[in-house]
């Protein structure tokens, strides 16, 4: 019951993330524009949106490193005989770490959401920087990079027979993150638009 | 002199969003390390024993070989309850596997909740076959299934002729032992000299009435 709880606190914020960044989070980016100065642009908008989904996908890797590490000192965390038992996917050695080098899958979601948050931010702050475009570029080149590496997890899960929410949420997080880049990405090629002081 | 410095007008950007990112993670990192004890896969003591793979033979067929269903996550130490295992590597046509063939027939019915002279836990004895990289050590299943009928063993033996097993655990050369506590931690491995697979089980498990 509590870790379906938990679930939601990640879950739910990067769903507004994804909704917030999308084309129908306008009305909303502009109801929320006057407490939240940086809404007002179609820009500050997505950058936003950015923000709250990595930061979120940050927080799930974590838990899930948490669970990982929890589960090897013989503990459980979501067992269950249904379909939705992460422990027998993050608790399984030998799927729970990427094929090359060793390392939990929570660490390398951890590394990968804080750089993509740091690049949000860099971008966000600085919007007409020398690192704008770069960040943009190397940020659609990591989600979209992510999708094949949620497709070889998904292959662990239909394997096993099993279901981990955390990890997928994790995976929603990285798709919401690559529509974001790719939006940002379109935005930033309509130099009028990525300019602009408003959303028009 | 005039000095020459440029000046970087989007360092500011960079700098603070680092800054507050290689906080948010360290934050997170510091907190996983308070709260969890992560306990390392390997075969050193005190290490959780990595998995087993493969077919292995009952005595009447090969099925597949289910390694975790053997350890209790919620053991505690000293619960006698819990039974432990012994982890065997070996080669069926390696002369000191065949040599201490027989102890090990005599250890896992001296180990036993069968033995009435036992007073300590039930020890489940597993051997992992494999097939040394030597010349004349080719081996079967055929083989393994009559090496096991020929020393009267009565646990598992398992085919890891393809050495995965072997490669996994880092075995050096057979035999090799391993003694692993009900909830799968390495408690002795035969890199311990001092001592016997049969001596680790007398010292290392708890007794009833100790």
């Amino acid at each position: 019951m509590l870790d379906n709880l938990l679930i939601a606190v990640y879950l739910i914020p990067t769903l507004f993330g994804l909704f917030l960044l999308s084309p129908m989070g306008r009305s909303t980016a502009d109801s929320l524009s006057s407490r939240y100065e940086i809404l007002s642009t179609v820009r500050g908008q997505i950058t936003t949106g950015l923000q709250i989904i990595t930061f979120f996908g940050f927080a799930v890797s974590a838990q899930t490193f948490w669970i990982t590490s929890k589960i090897s000192e013989g503990g459980n965390f979501c067992t269950s005989s249904t379909v939705f038992s992460c422990d027998d996917l993050l608790g399984n050695n030998d799927l729970n770490v990427d094929p090359f080098f060793g390392m939990s899958w929570g660490l390398i979601g951890m590394m990968v959401n804080a750089f993509l948050l740091f690049m949000i931010l860099v971008i966000k702050n600085d919007p007409n920087g020398e690192y704008t475009q770069r960040f943009i570029q190397l940020g659609t080149l990591i989600t979209g990079a992510g999708i094949l590496v949620i497709l070889l997890l998904i292959s662990y899960e239909i394997e096993e027979g099993k279901i981990c929410l955390y990890c997928t949420t994790a995976h929603i997080a990285n798709v919401a993150a690559l529509v974001g880049f790719l939006r940002l990405r379109k935005l930033h090629d309509d130099n009028a638009a990525w300019k602009a002081s408003s959303a028009k | 002199m005039e000095g020459k410095l440029s000046k970087d007008d989007h360092a500011g950007a960079v700098g603070s969003a680092a800054l507050t990112v290689t906080s948010i993670f360290f934050i997170a990192i510091m907190i996983i390390a308070f709260t969890a004890n992560p306990i390392a896969i390997g075969t050193d003591v005190g290490e959780r024993a990595p998995n087993v793979e493969g077919k292995a033979y009952n005595g009447t067929s090969w099925s597949e070989f289910d390694f975790e269903s053997y350890f209790d996550s919620t053991w505690g130490e000293g619960n006698i309850s819990g039974q432990w295992v012994a982890m065997i590597f070996m080669d069926t046509d390696c002369p000191y596997c065949q040599q201490s063939a027989s102890n090990q027939a005599d250890w896992a019915n001296s180990y036993s909740a069968n033995n009435p002279n036992w007073n300590g836990p039930h020890v489940n004895f597993i051997a992992s076959a494999t097939e040394l990289n030597i010349q004349g050590h080719d081996s079967s299943r055929a083989e393994i299934q009559d090496f096991r009928a020929e020393y009267g063993h009565g646990f598992p033996y398992v085919d890891d002729i393809d050495q995965d097993n072997m490669d996994k655990w880092g075995i050096p050369g057979t035999p090799a032992y391993f003694l692993i506590q009900p909830d799968g931690i390495v408690a002795w491995n035969s890199e311990d000299k001092s001592k016997t697979l049969a001596g680790a089980i007398e010292e290392l498990t708890p007794k009833v009435g100790a």
